[in-house]
């Protein structure tokens, strides 16, 4: 990988969080899938990965899968989550350990959406769709997976 | 995982859907999520009435890195947003905005005060500018008379907008 110069991120962020958004997150997965079925959830979250992350796919349409690893960094950060990423010539591995978002919603909520996780599953496969590289999302634990890009076969 | 902070671009993309499905469908996903929004702001009313509010919206105005003036009387409560975070992330985002965004914070807070027994005056002033006033009165006579000089009255579930 040919290392970029570093800007800030499209959509860099600063401040507080507020991580009952993530509550919010969950409410709304349940919502459309009794009402309209998980295809539909899985739209709106293909939409979210290709057309919010226009960037994050131009980056990797480019080559430039270490925009993500900037992605993960600057966000996992900001909400105090446990995980690393290892960076090989093959891979790149981001083990996410505990997942600040499923355990806040497991905190504040009745329950965690049995499909919660499809937000990440959906959106990084969005991501990656029509580029050189996949994203697999393997979930792990409760709260817990690794995300791994690979240039495609 | 979709971090906290680009929550508002999935919610936009969730109001294109729900729009598309018609006014209804907006109608009753604004109420599940006022329904949500209950766990963290309807006791604090019941026990606290005004004052209470004025603790949930300044907690918001932290976390969320609002720019606003709230103040609180014995009458009413009065929120002046001078930055909306929400809107203004929906408006800077690759993805089209929702043009009724602004629409969903009435939304979920208006069916809050119906429930308890409050009166909302929302003032969306343009769905293009992320700025608005809130103001909620405890005297449906005087919440009427606040409705006169709005400049975009929101309505919610089970209220229209009277302009």
């Amino acid at each position: 990988m040919q290392k970029l110069p570093e800007t800030p991120l499209r959509y860099q962020e600063e401040g507080n969080v507020h991580l009952d958004f993530h509550g919010a997150v969950n409410t709304t997965i349940d919502f459309i899938v009794e009402r309209y079925g998980v295809e539909v959830l899985h739209e709106i979250f293909a939409k979210v990965g290709r057309d919010v992350y226009v960037d994050l796919r131009r980056h990797m349409l480019e080559g430039h899968p270490e925009e993500m690893v900037r992605h993960w960094r600057h966000f996992f950060a900001r909400e105090n989550a446990d995980y690393d990423i290892a960076v090989s010539e093959d891979e790149i591995v981001l083990t996410v350990r505990r997942c600040t978002a499923y355990h806040h919603v497991a905190k504040i909520s009745p329950s965690v959406s049995a499909h919660f996780c499809d937000q990440t599953t959906k959106v990084n496969e969005a991501i990656a769709e029509g580029t050189p590289y996949r994203i697999d999302t393997e979930i792990t634990g409760p709260g817990a997976c690794r995300q791994i890009i690979r240039r495609r076969a | 995982m979709i971090p906290s902070d680009h929550f508002t671009r999935f919610y936009n993309e969730v109001f294109k859907f729900l729009e598309s499905k018609g006014q209804e469908d907006l109608d009753l996903y604004w109420l599940e999520i006022s329904k949500n929004q209950e766990k963290h702001i309807l006791d604090l009313i019941r026990t606290k009435g005004l004052q209470g509010m004025y603790e949930y919206w300044s907690v918001i105005e932290e976390e969320e890195n609002c720019e606003l003036d709230l103040m609180v009387d014995d009458e009413h409560l009065e929120l002046h947003m001078h930055g909306c975070p929400s809107l203004a992330k929906v408006m800077d985002n690759d993805a089209a905005p929702m043009t009724r965004y602004c629409d969903h914070c009435a939304g979920w807070i208006g069916p809050i005060m119906d429930k308890t027994g409050y009166h909302l005056v929302y003032d969306v002033i343009s769905r293009t500018e992320p700025r608005c006033v809130m103001r909620i009165f405890k005297d449906v006579e005087k919440a009427k008379e606040a409705e006169k000089s709005v400049q975009l009255l929101m309505g919610w579930p089970g209220k229209k907008a009277a302009t």
